[in-house]
């Protein structure tokens, strides 16, 4: 769909990319959530972000998803740097280009679980049958062919998630930033929706998360761990010995919400 | 973002909560709603009075003497006698005139036929020539008075004597001055529209009863009239003899502009546009009626403003939502905006149903005939979708500007 006109030929650089890039809060005192963090997403890679509650990454998240902008540095998607678009553009590469899915699903609650999914697609001015057609589609990928007009507070958590990720997928997105995506799941439905992002990953999907669960990290190409704003390390998952399912920093239980720098 | 999209995902908001936007829209509804029954009712009464007369073939010129009310919208009439016989005679004069008919009244107490009586009548001068020149009106039996001693009555005065009044009756007016006089009805007279006050009346003729006199600036005692009631020949003669009147009447020569107060004026005017007077007044009236519900409304709008401004706060979260999947700040305005047209639309169109309703029961039980104040329907709509909008504005700004990261965190 909108995708066909992506090259081979930025495979190099990166499909998505933060460049030297820092954020600042001003609470009182200034915050710096982000310290000159440079990171590249390639075409068709699986990063998990880890790091303590405090550590910038859902700062990172919110500059790679466009919601807010760097102080300093540039991000770029698809060849294209943000800081140069207006807020309305951005809000239309955000809607294109990227597909989020959060630990809390967020789905529209009077919307059935089509209407979520074809969201994306109304803001990017799909026309209605195209809509519905891909709607059915991608909800029959995540296993929900059955379910397309129950409204959320019809559905299990698990099968909430799905239809986030359904509509993630919608405008056939750059990237896929996942924040905690089985944070609010049991540890057999998170397995299921952790096997889904696999999927999607050997479809060769590009997809970044966010967690906290070490086990869940593995299951990517490469953990990149923030510390204090910074970058401590980048781990390829193939060098690393496989740990059981433990929970990197108990201060974080993975129920909660990461909503520690900036609020 | 499609406008069609807009409305189905504001739909799905406004029914999401019935009860909310349903007492919401309650008020755009009464407020229309008011309006518009007020605008029914005024107009219906309007129609009631004047609708009725044939005012393009009235072949008169109405003489009058007009003051402003106290504090109050229009004009009034007075009946001071300061239209004298010289007068009459003067405007006779005039070419196109076919006969004056002066007007007054003389003060009588009671009415009695058999055993019959009633106090609430006047009785009035007339010409016979007038009964027949008047286009509205006709007689249910008889004809006009032809002698002394013979009355018209009309068809009021005849039910409040107990109806079945027959030509050739005798009745007995009790006259203020102490006087009583039998009168043999010469006829029954129905007048198809009258102004208020003029109906329950007796009919005679000025000569010999009639004997109000006043002293002229020329020194002299006359006879004189509480206004005049020129007929003219045909309808082309009468903007001619219109003016011709007033120019008389405004020329110094008259008795009737030394006698008339200084804070009244001599109108002479065409029963047209007396009527159009009258018209203009009832609908100062109606509108200044009408002003007031639309309190009402301004009522309504607050309260589709502070619905609007809760939503968006409750919404927050969703709104947060819409912009991560790509809503821009217009498409969220957009969407704010339509809910609060649809339920402005939805008002409006309740509110000129429940106007229009009102208004027929109204009007049904006063007696009134229906009338659909459509220039007013389609002013109602309009400001109905107006107030909407308006309402509308602030809250859909504040929803476009809500932070998603903010919003997608909440719980």
């Amino acid at each position: 769909m909108a995708r066909t006109d992506r090259g081979g030929e930025r495979t190099g650089t990166g499909v998505v990319a933060a460049r030297n890039v820092s954020r600042t809060f001003f609470l009182g005192e200034p915050v710096h959530a982000l310290r000159d963090v440079t990171l590249t997403l390639e075409e068709g890679s699986f990063t998990a972000v880890m790091g303590p509650s405090g550590s910038g990454k859902s700062t990172l998240m919110n500059l790679l998803g466009c919601l807010d902008t760097p102080d300093q540095g540039t991000i770029e998607i698809d060849g294209r740097s943000v800081g140069d678009l207006s807020g309305a553009e951005r809000a239309r590469l955000r809607g294109r280009e990227i597909g989020f899915v959060f630990q809390t699903f967020n789905l529209m609650p009077r919307l059935t679980a089509a209407e979520n999914v074809s969201l994306p697609m109304v803001f990017n001015d799909v026309v209605d049958a195209d809509r519905r057609e891909r709607a059915r589609t991608l909800l029959e990928r995540v296993g929900l062919g059955d379910r397309l007009d129950h409204a959320p507070n019809e559905l299990s958590g698990g099968q909430r998630q799905r239809v986030a990720i359904a509509r993630a997928l919608a405008n056939e997105p750059t990237l896929i930033l996942a924040d905690e995506p089985t944070g609010n799941l049991d540890s057999e439905t998170g397995r299921e929706i952790m096997d889904l992002f696999d999927e999607l990953h050997a479809e060769g999907r590009t997809i970044l998360m966010v967690t906290h669960e070490r086990h869940i990290a593995e299951r990517a190409d490469r953990i990149v761990t923030l510390v204090d704003g910074q970058l401590e390390r980048i781990e390829d998952v193939s060098d690393v010995v496989p740990s059981g399912p433990t929970v990197l920093d108990d201060r974080d239980a993975p129920t909660e919400p990461d909503g520690g720098e900036g609020a | 973002m499609r406008i069609r999209e807009s409305i189905r995902i504001s739909w799905r908001a406004i029914t999401g909560h019935k009860l909310r936007s349903t007492l919401t829209t309650i008020g755009i509804v009464i407020g229309i709603g008011s309006i518009i029954a007020f605008m029914v009712l005024g107009g219906a009464f309007e129609e009631d009075v004047l609708g009725g007369f044939d005012t393009e073939d009235q072949t008169l010129v109405l003489v009058q003497t007009q003051g402003e009310v106290d504090g109050g919208f229009g004009f009034q009439t007075f009946s001071d006698p300061i239209y004298t016989q010289n007068d009459v005679e003067a405007i006779e004069r005039i070419d196109g005139v076919e006969f004056v008919d002066p007007d007054g009244t003389i003060p009588a107490s009671q009415v009695r036929r058999g055993s019959e009586t009633t106090v609430s009548f006047t009785v009035r001068i007339a010409k016979p020539a007038s009964f027949s020149k008047n286009v509205s009106g006709s007689f249910v039996a008889g004809e006009a008075f032809a002698d002394e001693g013979e009355a018209v009555i009309d068809t009021e005065l005849a039910e409040s004597l107990g109806g079945n009044v027959s030509v050739g009756e005798e009745i007995r007016v009790t006259f203020t001055d102490g006087t009583r006089r039998s009168f043999t009805v010469s006829g029954i007279y129905a007048a198809e529209n009258q102004a208020p006050g003029t109906g329950t009346s007796v009919y005679v003729p000025a000569d010999p009863y009639y004997n109000v006199t006043v002293d002229t600036h020329r020194g002299t005692e006359a006879i004189a009239y509480s206004s005049l009631t020129v007929w003219v020949d045909s309808i082309e003669d009468l903007s001619a003899v219109q003016s011709a009147a007033d120019e008389y009447f405004h020329s110094g020569e008259s008795d009737a502009e030394h006698l008339v107060d200084d804070d009244k004026q001599i109108a002479v005017q065409t029963f047209d546009a007396l009527l159009a007077q009258v018209g203009e007044i009832f609908d100062q009236v109606t509108i200044f009626i009408a002003g007031i519900a639309g309190i009402a409304l301004l009522v309504g709008a607050i309260g589709i403003a502070n619905i609007m401004i809760v939503s968006v706060t409750e919404r927050t979260r969703e709104i947060g939502i819409m912009k991560a999947v790509g809503a821009r700040q217009r498409d969220i305005v957009q969407l704010f905006l339509v809910e609060a047209l649809i339920l402005g639309i939805i008002g409006a169109i309740g509110g000129v149903m429940l106007g229009i309703g009102t208004g027929y029961l109204l009007v049904g039980y006063a007696g009134f005939p229906m009338i659909y104040p459509i220039d007013w329907i389609v002013i109602a709509v309009f400001v109905g979708i107006g107030v909407g909008i308006v309402s509308g504005l602030y809250p859909a700004w504040r929803a476009a500007r809500v932070d998603p990261i903010e919003a997608l965190r909440r719980e």
